[in-house]
Formats: C-alpha cells, structure tokens, sequence
C-alpha cells in the first residue's frame, strides 16, 4: 500500500464495461513446406523433432509394458514404483521445449517423462560434444556417465542421449545412480544442467514453485524464462490460482524500478490432456470450456492467452516463438498456453480407463501425433519411410540396452540402508553455511548505518535494566523485533539474492513492525507486499530457493499456515532429500504465533510442523535469542519455520544482562538454554509460555520453597535433549509448558523421549501442560484457556508433588483426564 | 572469641580430604596440640591437633565426609558463644550427609518443601498407600539401604517419591559407611546407633545372623590408601609389557664399605651409609650412562630427563608408599642416605608431601626387600617411568677365584622389571649389568 498509489475515488464510480481480446483459438495453420519456405526448420530440425517424439513413445511404452506386463523386449523386471505416462502428448513436450536453452526453465508434474526427455534431448542438440561431456562427467562424480559410456562407441551426442536415458530410468527404478540417487523417482525427477527442474507428485505443485524461478530469474537478472507444465485439473487447484495472481501482480510494472520493471518471465503451460484423473475437465469438473479463457480473468493482457494444438509439434514451437518476444522483448509476463492433447493410457497403469469409450480413445489414436508428423515428412519428402524406420529402430535399440544397464543389481545399485542405516538420514538437511549465494553487490538505497530505523535502535538500551539499574522505558527499550530485524538487515546487506516479502512487508514495516525501516534501506524487488496468498507466498519462495537465492517469506498469523500446507508439508522440506542433495532450500518462513484474536488467530501451530520430517522449526522469546537464531537461519542452507510470538515483539532482554550485542553473533539450533536454574522441579517452555513458567517458578519458591529450573527449548527441531536430561537427573521432576493445544502437542514428543532417557531419575512422569482442546477464547476468557503460572502449580500439585495447602483452579486429576479424552475435549 | 579448624591444604594438588575418624565430638573439651581429627588424601594419612584450648563448640562433618580444603571443620571456644557465622555455606545440618560433599562445594540450604514435608508427610497426601514408588525414589532408597515398605508415600495416589526416602534417611541415625555397606547386602536395620555422634555401627545392625556363630566373615571397607595403590597397580599391569631380568652382583665390594662406615660411625662418623644407599648410589651412576632408562614412556613419546629423580618404596603400616629424592645426582652419597631416611620417615610417620609421592615425579625406583630375605622378585612399575629396580638378599654363591680355586662369594641378587615399549631386552640388560659393575667397584670417601 504505497502512497504513490493514489486511490481516487471519482473513476472507481464511474459507468463504463470490461471488454475482453478474443481469445485465438488453434490459428496454426501452416504446412511443412510453409515453414521450410519460411527458413523455420531445416529438415534436420524435422528429423529431430519426429526423433524425440519417437523416443519419448518408447521410453512410455516401455515403463507400459513393465507395469502391465512385466517385461520389456523380453527382459522381466517388476517396477513396484508408480508410474504416471503420458503417451499421446509427445508433440506437446516436444513443441513446449523446442525452442528453450538450457538457461530456460521447466517445471514438471506427475507426468512429465516426456518433458524431461524432450528438454534433455533439446539440450543435447543444442550443447557442442565439450560442454556435454564436461555436464556428463562432472555429474554425482561421473557414475552414470561411467556406466553408459562402458562398451560404447558411438558419438558423444548418442553418449548423451543415453546417458539422459539412464540417468531417468534408472531414478525410476530407486537406483542410486540415478538423477537423483533414486530419491525422486518416476514424479520427481529432474536434471539442473539442461535446465529440468523438479516434476511435482502434487497437482498443481509446479504452479507456484515456477513462479518463485521466474522472480529468481527477474531479482536477480539471470537469462531465460521459466516453464511450468501442469495439467488442465490442475487449473482448479488454489496454489496454481495463487501463483497466476503473484505472477500477474500490478507492481512488477507499475511500482518496481528500472531495469526491473516489467512482468515475471513465466509460461503456464496447460499440458491439457482432458482429463484428471477420471474427471474430464471439460463438460464436468471445471467449468471453463477453453482452459485458455482463464488468461481474460487474471489481468488486462488476458496472460497472452491462447488455445494451442498440441497434436503438432509445430503449432506449439510457433506459439512459443510468438510468446517468447513478449516475455523477452516486452517483458509482458506471465503467459498462459492451453495446449490440447490427449493421453493413451490411464492416469496410471492401475486406471482401466472406465471413465472413456474404447471409440473415443481409437478415434484420437488415428490422429496420433507421431504417426500424423511422420506422414506429413514423407509426404514433404523430408524422409522416407525407411529413414523414419531406421530412426525408430534406433530408438528400440538405445531403450533397451539402457534398460539393460538400469535393471542391472550390480551396475545400478540401489542406495544400500542396510549397510548405512543413515544414509538417507544424512541427506535430509544440507547443514551448510553460505554468507551469499551471489558474488554480485547487495542492492540497497543507503548505507544500514544511515538507516532511520538503525539509528533509533542505536539510541535504545539493549538490557532491561540501564547502567545505573534502573528499569528502561518501553520507549528506550531494546525490543525483540528489533534483534530480529539487526538479523535481517544483516543478512540483506549482505547476500545479494536475499528477499522478504509477504503480506504488509512494505510500507507498513510487516504487521509487527519488524521490518520498519527495510522499506527506506531496500529497492521493491527485494522487499515488497504479496497477495494475502499464504500457498504463493511459500510456494514461490520454494521456487526461488531451488534456482539458487534465498528468501523470507512471512506467514502473517500461525493461523494462516493451513493455507500453504503444501508447500509447508509437502514441498519446503522435501526437496533437498528427495534432489539427492543437488538442491538447497535456504528458506525461512517467518510465523507469528498471535494471542488476544479469537480462535483464527492464536494458534500456536508449532507441533504441525515439528512432526515434519525436513524442517527446521525454532520459537526464540527473548531479544538475544532472537537475533541469535535468525542469523543462523539466514546463514544456513536449510528450510526454517521460524516462530515468533505477538505477545512479546517489544518484550527487552532480562537475561543476558551484558545485553543483546550489537554485533554478529549465531546460536546454533537445537540447543535449549536454561532461563533460570533450581534443584527440585524443572520446566520446559515452548516460546512465550517461558515467562508464565518464570512466575511459576517465583510462586514455587517463595510459597512452597521449591526450586525450579526453567528452560526454554529455542527449538523443537533439532534439538539436544542432554541439558534437559542433565536438569531431570538433577531435580527428578518435570512439567513442560506451551500455548499449543494439549491433544497432539509436539511437548507429549518431548515427555516422551524424557521419560525414556531418565526414567531411572524420575520422581514422577514428565507432565505436560498445553492449552485446552478448545477453540480459542476472547481475550478475557483466556485465562482459563493458555496455561497460567497457576495452572503448572495445578498440574505439578496433581501429578508431581502435592504442595501443603495448595488449592488448585485447574483439574488435573485422572478422572478428569480420562472425561475429556472420551469426549475429544 | 571461637577459633576455627580448617581443612588444610596438604600439596599442591589436593583439593579434599576424607576425615578418617574424629577424636572429640561435640561438647568435648580439649587442649591446644590435643588430636581433633585424622583425616586422608589418597596419597597420605595426617592428624590435626587442636590450635588452641577450649570446648568443641560444633562439628560440621562426619567420620568419612569429604571436604574441600579450606573448608571450616569445626569450631572451638568457649559455651554460649555463636558459631553460626562459621558454618560452612551458612548453615548445614553437621554431618547430616553420606553424600560426599565434593560434589556440591557449598552444602546446600535444606529446601524448606522437605522441611514442612516431614513433619506432615500425610497432610497432604490425596489417597491411601499404593506402594508404588518412583524410579528416582526407588534407587535413593537403595543407595541409602531404606526399607520402603515401612515408608508412607507423600506423592500423587500415596506414590513413594524421592522426598519420602529422604526424610527417612534424615529420620534414621547416621549409619557409619560401612554399616551402610552392610546394610545394602543384608537388609538389616538399626533403631539406635553406639558409634561416634549416635551414629549407627556395623554392630548396631539386627540382621537375621545366624544365632549361632553370627556372620562368619567381616566386610571391611577398602581405605582410600588401599584404593589408590590396587588402582595404580592393576593399571601398570595392564598398561604395559612388563618382564624382569635377574643378576647378581658380587657384594664383597660394599660389604667392605658397610663396615668402614660402621668403623667410622664408632670415630663420629655423621651418616650411617646402608647397603641400600649403596644400592641407589650405583644406580644413579648407571643411570647417568643409560639415560634411555631415566625416562618416562608416553605412548606417542618418551620423556628424556635431565635430572636424576629416585623413588624408593617404603613399606608403612598404611601401605605401600614410593617417595622421590628429587634430583638425587646432584647428591654425594651422606645425602643420599640422609634424603632416603628423611622421606621414608616421614611417610611412616605420614607427614610425607604429597606431590613426592606421585609417581610422575621420580624418573626410577628402587625396590629393597633384601632385609626380609626374600631371594628373587619381579616389583611392578610405577608408570610411566620405564623401569624398576628390586634389590635382594645377599646370599653366598659359589665362583671361580682363579687358578682353579672356588669359593663362596656373597652376591647381591638384582632383579629389574623394565617396560619392554619403552626398551629392549639388551639395553635393560646391558643397563642391569651397569648397575652390577658400579656396585662391584663403587668408591666413596668416608
């Protein structure tokens, strides 16, 4: 909400319509002779075109022939993995990469075998026989490279076409010389050097992630485009719909500066084979007719939408000819290609297909685009039909001595996690450090020490209490927000590729005044508002993380988590283990766990996300903390969901009491810190339940002597539990405390490890103290809610020691524990 | 005005002592230079007498606590007079703790929640006995020999937690250690104790023994003395490649000196020089032209010294002991014998220092059990010096005096244990050989 933006409200009243561009429909009309005329093709071209179609039909036939039959070309072999084929849409793939480099971009779904054979072998035609080789040998060490060259002798771009072969197939079969060690398989895997990135499980998964590569390409002034090929059912999907909005924002060309303004260099290409699943999109699950006429509701340029024929490889290569000067030369992105093709087999070899006629699948056989295309080179006497039988018999032959070698136990070894249980373990985080993944400058308006908001934190005490001890105004106080954005303003003027955005990130200064003052230090591309849309807000920061930059997308409310948990569940934590390490995720999601909004807004959702294998998940409560682990998160390599609480972002440092420094410093994660030492009862916190503990354990002492130790986990993922072992083995007794709701809370996890690693130090058993399984409460009710200092003397009065005289408010008792859990309350 | 005994500090190293036994207990009158207390490192045993004339005003530890040196011990004075301001870290129940205090340097206030807690365990207690007991509680009461079946549970449903034990075990007399021991492997228990402040004794124990012939075995605890040595020498066994090479040295060459001496002592003589000194005064000469030997093997390295440093075993009513002579080559021989008898003194008396007693601080030792007769021995190294030397008995042997003729020769037997990491068979050898050849010609003037 910039104030150049002026919200006049005269022509918002004024009387008028939207009118709309037609919409151009399959316009392609040319003929081979036409695009031979026109110096479009040579007929090498044409022969490469039919080629790669040819082995993209093979490749689908033979994983066909495997599923259903067990066997190809005589050779048994059981594929247990999945295996979603897209015979039919040869001429699509092909059209769609044609023309791409390898500095442009393709992101894939479930069914994109032939995408990738299609950009792989587009790359190979393209790249002189060095660069292959050098891309070939310097791969995970040259092992697939090794294996297919063995007792090879043909040229090097046959090397490498078998080398694409292998290297697919094998990941399909789990095998660790695969693409990506075998992690990704059939719907996931991908090659960086000919620009393949990650194919998604998830309908729709591409929809955002590719934008999020598309606006890396843009910050960060790198080459070429980036295509997202997704399904016609995808298009109902609210992540894709997220990511059109984010493309389409009015900023790129209205607000951004200078060379970076202009839209987001990004084709969604609608591989529209008709169906999803058994669903067909047109006439029963969607409802747009043309997918293509989703362009006209995303902006004024109606996304440059068109309708393609996608049974010939040339209409498609002619649209992306077409399209390519508008997101080059115009900078008109995003475009939107609904390319019409068909699929042959079900959505998977399980699918009988009983949702379609035989009739109708004959009839679109008869225009099968491989035998169409081929017709029209004989009859453009571009080749005989012995040449295209050779070329054919070619293809047989490379399959299945590549199948050969892919199904082979000893050449093609799966990932052995018998003889190294942890192998896999060791791959699910990078743990590196990198100050910046660009040698470029960080681009910013202003020195940090001219900053407005660095000078006003210059001038604030950075420990509770001031040098006479004296207890600091709230004014003068060094707050949590302001250790984080000391972290954060770092990190920018630091790593070039560095970006936040979210909802209010500019301007306002994020809801919580975090970033206050960033929005006079940083240009608009590297910190600007999103749409309220949480799933393109982590959806593109996953995209613009696998291309190499880092990224702070910010969840405004915990709440709103369940509006990315794809992204959060599914994509953000999955990619570096399921790439075989290839990727890097540095990602850190800010949430903001909230309190005093009702039932939609003061959630603390951490145990969701704790329960995800991949994330890194801290909840700082303190300034010093703060500061401390936001540098390690944005120093690190790994996915981050970085919890922090609304009630205390002004909250001043009281326990380091040479106060938060102002210089760099890092805490590593996973390490819990002891807020306040004791000997007879420890609790551990979980974010800013810490300071209802702190006066917990001041009630304990000074009325019924005890002495507790409070520690504060920081994290939740990692994390060591020795300093915790260490304080049970000392005081016997523990109570852990957080705002999340009891049922499911990631601290039952936590007692439960406790219990097993000092069960023999135990005076009691580890008892936890969540909020109730209650919807959230106003304000003033809340008390009865969120744990209390009152509550945890409860709960250790009940289960731990009775304390003389006390009376409790809370019911802990073993009657009414079990009443609740009868009745899911 | 009260006077104050501390723990002192007896070597560098030393950071507690043990006290073996009091002498007085609270109350006692005593007078200055009267004994207060034994009291132990692990190298040495050592009594404190009283610095002044008075009434033991308050003891702060029991027989067999450990307590940092330093540390207020007891006070002294006149009745009436205040020792609160003495009492270590304020104000600790005396001796209420087996705990060995080393653990926390400063005896902690007692927890005001124990405190309430044992007047009315079951004021609070929400429902009858169980039975049930927590894993922490349960391995305190093992620790400290309580019975819990007697024990009434102050947890949640009547659970035994830790508190309960503990207000048994401040409820009970103090057992001495090794009733304690006794009482973990019998299950006995003791209402009322004899021993030093009421504490509980082995004897006090009304074990079911048979009635008869009682127990027909006595378990001792193991001193700390004891400790160390079986410590130090189970790990020199297992630590190296030890082997002993035996040879015997013609002995008529200082048996001829001894008498000199002897003659010579009757004239006023100062040093009555043994056949021991004799002994280490060879052995540092032969050290000289084996420097290889005046070492100390590290594993990854050997540690050459400049300096001669010679131990010398001594048997004490305590135990084994091994004080050094430091830098014995610069000694003549009256030094040498003098040094020997000062340190071996001083450890029968338990006065020794104890960093001589380290065995990081001689580069040899010297083994002498030729006074007890004893013909033939292999002694253990103290590591991680490379060799030891036993001396033995002299006895007469059989040798060729020339011409044909033979006689009986007294002959000093030698016996060297060497660690074969650190040297080889010939060197230790041709090095023993060394020692024989300097006993056979030793010199010096009296």
């Amino acid at each position: 909400m910039p104030k150049s933006l002026f919200v006049d409200p005269a022509p918002l009243f004024e009387a008028g319509e939207i009118t709309f561009k037609p919409i151009p429909v399959n316009q392609y009309n040319k003929t081979i002779q036409d695009e031979l005329k026109s110096k479009n093709f040579s007929t090498e071209d044409l022969l490469h075109i039919y080629h790669d179609m040819a082995m993209i039909r093979e490749f689908e036939t033979m994983l066909n022939l495997v599923k259903t039959t067990g066997a190809y070309s005589g050779i048994s072999y059981n594929n247990p993995g999945p295996a979603h084929l897209s015979a039919g849409q040869e001429a699509a793939a092909v059209g769609m990469a044609y023309t791409l480099t390898i500095e442009d971009f393709i992101f894939g779904s479930h069914r994109s075998h032939g995408e990738i054979l299609a950009k792989g072998l587009r790359s190979i035609q393209q790249l002189d026989d060095a660069a292959l080789t050098k891309i070939m040998e310097d791969f995970f060490g040259g092992t697939a490279y090794g294996i297919v060259k063995k007792n090879f002798n043909g040229s090097a771009k046959d090397l490498a076409k078998r080398f694409l072969l292998y290297g697919i197939m094998a990941e399909i079969f789990a095998r660790e010389t695969g693409f990506n060690k075998g992690l990704g398989g059939s719907m996931h895997a991908f090659f960086l050097p000919f620009g393949i990135y990650p194919n998604n499980a998830i309908v729709g998964g591409s929809g955002d992630i590719a934008v999020g590569a598309a606006l890396y390409k843009k910050v960060n002034r790198k080459q070429g485009i980036v295509v997202a090929n997704i399904g016609d059912a995808s298009m109902a999907c609210g992540p894709v719909w997220e990511g059109l909005m984010f493309a389409a924002m009015d900023q790129f060309k209205q607000l951004w500066g200078d060379d970076m303004k202009g839209g987001l260099p990004v084709v969604i290409n609608i591989m529209n084979n008709q169906y999803g699943m058994g669903g067909q999109t047109r006439g029963e699950t969607m409802g747009y007719d043309f997918a293509a006429r989703i362009g006209a509701g995303v902006n004024p340029e109606q996304m440059h939408a068109e309708r393609v024929d996608g049974y010939n490889p040339l209409a498609v290569i002619d649209a992306y000819r077409r399209k390519r000067e508008i997101l080059d030369n115009e900078k008109g992105g995003p475009v939107l290609l609904d390319v019409v093709t068909y699929r042959y087999s079900g959505h998977s070899p399980s699918d009988a297909s009983s949702y379609r006629s035989k009739e109708e699948m004959e009839l679109w056989e008869q225009f099968d685009c491989i035998a169409t295309f081929g017709k029209k080179l004989i009859d453009a006497k571009v080749a005989s039909q012995t040449d295209l039988d050779k070329i054919q018999a070619d293809i047989k032959e490379s399959m299945v001595d590549v199948f050969k070698l892919a199904i082979d136990e000893e050449i093609s070894p799966r990932m052995d996690l018998h003889k190294n249980p942890e192998l896999l373990g060791e791959m699910m985080f990078s743990n590196q450090t990198v100050d910046a993944f660009s040698d470029a400058t960080p681009e910013v308006n202003h020195p940090l020490s001219e900053n407005p908001r660095a000078k006003q934190i210059a001038g604030k005490v950075r420990y509770i209490k001031d040098k006479e001890g004296n207890p600091v105004s709230k004014m003068k106080q060094y707050q949590l927000r302001d250790g984080l954005f000391e972290a954060i303003a770092h990190r920018f003027y630091t790593d070039p590729t560095l970006v936040a955005y979210g909802e209010e990130n500019r301007d306002w200064g994020g809801a919580f005044a975090v970033y206050r003052g960033l929005t006079e230090a940083l240009p608009y591309h590297r910190l600007f508002n999103s749409p309220i849309s949480e799933a393109s807000i982590v959806g593109t920061a996953i995209g613009y993380a696998m291309c190499g930059g880092r990224v702070i997308p910010e969840i405004m409310y915990c709440d709103f988590l369940g509006r990315c948990g794809d992204e959060v569940f599914n994509q953000l934590p999955k990619w570096q283990a399921m790439s075989g390490n290839i990727l890097k995720m540095p990602v850190v999601v800010r949430v903001s766990v909230g309190s005093k909004y009702g039932a939609q807004h003061s959630q603390d959702w951490t145990s969701l996300v704790a329960h995800i294998p991949g994330l890194k998940v801290c909840f700082p409560v303190t300034p010093y903390d703060a500061k401390g682990l936001m540098n390690t998160a944005l120093h690190g390599t790994d996915p981050v969901i970085f919890f922090e609480s609304q009630r205390i972002y002004e909250i001043g440092e009281q326990f380091h009491s040479e106060g938060v420094p102002e210089g760099y410093y890092e805490i590593p994660f996973g390490e819990p810190d002891i807020k306040r030492e004791g000997k007879d009862i420890t609790i551990l916190t979980i974010g800013a339940t810490l300071y209802r503990a702190l006066d917990a354990a001041k009630i304990l002492e000074e009325k019924y002597g005890m002495s507790a130790e409070v520690i504060d986990t920081r994290s939740l993922s990692p994390f060591n539990y020795e300093k915790v072992i260490e304080s049970v083995k000392k005081t016997g007794k523990i109570v852990l405390s957080s705002d999340a709701t009891q049922r499911g809370s990631f601290l039952n996890d936590m007692a439960q490890n406790i219990s097993e690693l000092a069960f023999d130090y135990l005076d009691a058993p580890p008892v936890v103290v969540g909020s109730r399984n209650w919807i959230t409460p106003a304000y003033e009710l809340e008390y009865a809610f969120f744990p209390q200092p009152e509550t945890i003397i409860d709960a250790i009065h009940e289960k731990i020691v009775p304390l003389p005289g006390h009376v409790p408010f809370a019911n802990f008792t073993e009657a009414e524990q079990i009443r609740r859990a009868k009745l899911g309350i | 005005m009260a006077t104050v005994v501390i723990m002192p500090k007896q070597g560098q190293s030393v950071e507690s002592c043990i006290i073996t036994q009091f002498n007085k207990k609270k109350g006692d009158s005593v007078k200055q230079g009267e004994l207060l207390f034994a009291y132990e490192t692990d190298k040495a045993s050592f009594e404190e007498v009283s610095p002044a004339d008075g009434i033991v005003l308050d003891i702060f530890f029991g027989d067999g606590d450990e307590v940092p040196v330093l540390t207020n011990v007891l006070v002294i004075g006149q009745a009436g007079e205040s020792i609160e301001e003495f009492r270590p870290g304020g104000a600790a129940a005396p001796a209420k703790s087996e705990e060995p205090r080393a653990k926390s340097q400063e005896p902690e206030v007692q927890a005001p929640v124990s405190a309430s807690t044992t007047s009315t365990p079951t004021a609070v207690t929400t429902t009858t006995t169980s039975g049930a007991i927590s894993p922490r509680a349960k391995n305190l009461a093992e620790k400290e020999a309580i019975a819990t079946a007697d024990l009434q549970g102050s947890g949640p449903k009547g659970r035994i937690i830790e508190r309960d034990v503990q207000s048994a075990i401040e409820s009970r007399p103090k057992l001495t250690p090794l009733a304690k021991a006794e009482a973990k492997a019998t299950g006995a228990t003791a209402t009322e104790g004899t021993g030093l402040g009421g504490s509980v004794t082995s004897k006090d124990l009304s074990a079911a023994k048979n009635p008869v012939y009682g127990a027909d075995f006595e378990v001792k605890p193991v001193t700390n003395m004891r400790k160390i040595i079986a410590k130090a020498m189970h790990a020199s066994l297992q630590n190296s490649a030890q082997l002993t090479h035996h040879l015997g040295a013609d002995a008529r060459r200082i048996l001829e000196l001894r008498e000199k001496v002897k003659k010579a002592m009757e004239k006023g003589y100062p040093t009555n020089i043994t056949l021991n000194d004799m002994v280490g005064f060879a052995v540092i000469k032969a050290l000289k032209k084996f420097p290889q030997v005046n070492t100390h093997f590290l594993g990854d390295s050997i540690k050459y010294f400049n300096k001669i440093h010679l131990a010398l075993a001594v048997d004490t009513d305590r135990g084994l002991m091994v004080p050094v002579v430091k830098n014995a080559d610069d000694l003549s021989i009256q030094g040498l014998s003098n040094q020997f008898k000062e340190i071996a003194n001083a450890c029968k008396k338990g006065s020794i220092d104890p960093d001589l007693l380290s065995s990081e601080a001689a580069t040899f030792t010297i083994s002498n059990l030729g006074n007890y007769g004893v013909e033939i021995f292999t002694p253990v190294i103290n590591l991680p010096q490379a060799a030891i030397l036993g001396v033995n008995t002299i006895v007469p042997r059989p040798k060729d005096l020339g011409n044909g003729a033979y006689g009986f020769v007294p002959f000093i037997g030698l016996s060297l244990t060497y660690d074969h990491r650190a040297l080889d068979g010939g060197e230790a050898t041709r090095f023993l050989k060394q020692i024989a050849i300097e006993i056979e010609n030793l010199e010096f003037e009296i």
